[in-house]
């Protein structure tokens, strides 16, 4: 009984020792390129690389000067936005229909579409959108990158939609409602907080996406994440700046993953894991 | 009868967007792509029926099995430092019960950061001559390293970098499993005078195993078609050390404009990741209680 109550304390200690090194190291490389970012150009490269220095704002003012910033940022928020309202429109309705009727060809294919590699669709879509000469427009990108967002709504939707109570369906069945009608007038309003989760998290990933844009784009249409190669062409010379930019465009995901949290895992995992 | 008519009808139409769109941007795609695999790309950009030429072609193709290998040495190497990692990490969070949410908030990070923005980050911290790594290394009497620039070291960095990123999302999996171990196992064991370390190797870690399969089934998915990070640091050099297939595949497709043999690939590398998902899956089911 003494060498227990003398073990607890010893083994938090520990504890609390091993999960702050682990943060330590989990939040280092994130924080060092947002420490990079602020430091004046002629010390971010410094070496040995320094800890104190006088912060500055020169890297994320010069940014729209050397690189068309923010173009390509209205680009980001233009593609992702859409690509998540799309996947809204088409995938909230499908998640109601798949929880009324359980049928599972969509479970399925938004599964091979989350496990097929993107350039298995990307080699076909190109000549789709050559073949239409719309390599380089923004529906491209739109339409593409709702191949991302809509899985996304429909598994993290399909729960919520799950979570209504069958009698409230059926009392409107008997009055006489339609599936249309109760899926606007009842269903929607019920479903709120999933229809906000899933608008996040397929912002979220959206806005990550690199390859499709990668290909799709052109200088114009360039989004954020896509334009990482002019940056990084930049940095050879301007770490800072190339820090400011990789800080900027990580920022949107970090603040709103923050909102979603409590849903972070099963809408990451596709329904796979209850978070 | 008309009104179940009516419903059926109206069920359809709600659902008839997202089919279209469904068949439009990902069945037919998707067929497109198995044709393509069965044409040969002419330079003019025609594709002139080939039968099985791309698949004969892939067999004999030096790059194809230097892919291949890549791509299982960099899946093995990063799915076991991110499960060790990740259970690891899970544990600690289990057993620290009061985590104050900014806690959490940390430690989900890095898997959020777009895969880009992770490859700017460490291509200036593993920089060999200013990077902080090295900095760090030397000081410590270590030797420096390369890293990305390295062909030894390239595949390795890589798993370090998205060990980084990934492992705490399989720790947050891990750590549901953990939360949903029944407690009167624990209660049994304490009652039998159990040590800590038997608990965990006896009890926790073989009841945690579906959990973590699951982990490795998800990771699995994304190792094997790994892109962002190494298109953006190396495009799969130096010289072709960190060329995986999908990297390969999608140089056939866009640099060479091959649409005909990249799509043979990427057949391939479905099924590989297609096969994975199944054997993990037997295993998950055969660890299930």
């Amino acid at each position: 009984m003494r060498a227990r109550s003398f073990s607890v304390p010893w083994f938090t200690v520990l504890n609390v020792i091993q999960l702050t090194i682990a943060g330590i190291v989990v939040i280092t490389p994130t924080l060092w390129m947002v420490l990079s970012s602020f430091k004046p150009s002629f010390e971010v490269t410094a070496y040995p690389p320094t800890l104190i220095f006088s912060p500055t704002l020169e890297n994320y003012a010069s940014l729209s000067q050397t690189t068309p910033f923010l173009h390509y940022a209205f680009n980001s928020v233009l593609v992702t936005v859409s690509s998540t309202l799309i996947g809204i429109l088409l995938g909230a309705p499908a998640a109601f229909v798949v929880s009324w009727t359980r049928i599972t060809w969509p479970a399925i294919v938004s599964l091979v579409a989350r496990m097929a590699p993107g350039t298995l669709f990307l080699l076909p879509w190109y000549v789709m959108f050559r073949h239409f000469d719309m390599i380089g427009s923004y529906w491209s990108l739109i339409l593409t990158h709702a191949v991302i967002t809509l899985p996304i709504v429909l598994w993290v939707m399909l729960p919520f939609f799950d979570g209504i109570p069958r009698s409230v369906i059926e009392a409107a069945q008997i009055d006489g409602c339609g599936p249309i009608k109760i899926f606007r007038r009842i269903a929607v309003p019920l479903v709120s907080t999933g229809i906000a989760v899933a608008s996040i998290l397929a912002f979220v990933f959206s806005w990550n996406y690199f390859l499709f844009a990668l290909v799709l784009s052109n200088a114009q249409t360039k989004t954020l994440v896509a334009a990482s190669f002019n940056f990084i062409g930049e940095g050879a010379t301007n770490w800072g700046g190339l820090m400011a930019a990789a800080t900027l465009i990580a920022l949107p995901p970090l603040i709103l993953a923050v909102v979603v949290q409590r849903w972070l895992v099963s809408g990451l995992t596709l329904g796979a894991v209850k978070g | 009868m008309e009104k179940k008519n009516e419903a059926r009808l109206e069920l359809a139409s709600l659902s008839l967007p997202a089919m279209i769109y469904t068949i439009a941007m990902i069945g037919f795609p998707f067929i497109y792509t198995i044709w393509m695999s069965f044409h040969a790309t002419t330079a003019a950009q025609q594709l002139v029926f080939n039968g099985l030429g791309n698949y004969s072609h892939l067999v004999s193709d030096g790059e194809f099995w230097h892919g291949l290998v890549v791509t299982f040495y960099l899946y093995f190497l990063s799915l076991a430092l991110q499960l060790f990692f990740g259970t690891y990490l899970a544990l600690l969070l289990f057993r620290s019960k009061r985590l104050p949410g900014i806690v959490r908030s940390l430690f989900i990070s890095p898997f959020l950061i777009p895969g880009v923005v992770t490859g700017m980050m460490w291509l200036v911290i593993l920089d060999p001559s200013l990077g902080a790594a090295n900095y760090v290394l030397t000081s410590l009497g270590l030797p420096a390293s390369d890293w990305l620039a390295s062909p030894t070291w390239v595949v390795p960095t890589i798993a370090i970098i998205d060990t980084w990123q990934w492992a705490p999302y399989v720790a947050l999996i891990v750590l549901g499993g953990l939360q949903s171990l029944p407690p009167s196992v624990y209660e049994a064991a304490e009652i039998d005078g159990a040590s800590r370390r038997k608990v965990l190797f006896r009890i926790t870690l073989p009841l945690l195993l579906p959990t973590i399969m699951t982990a490795t089934i998800l990771r699995s998915v994304d190792l094997l078609r790994f892109f962002d990070l190494i298109y953006i640091t190396t495009q799969g050099g130096p010289a072709n050390a960190s060329d995986t297939l999908n990297i390969y595949g999608f140089r056939v497709g866009f640099e060479f404009f091959q649409f005909g043999y990249a799509s043979a690939l990427m057949v391939t590398l479905s099924v590989i990741v297609l096969g994975a998902v199944l054997i993990l899956n037997q295993l998950r089911n055969a660890v299930a209680w």
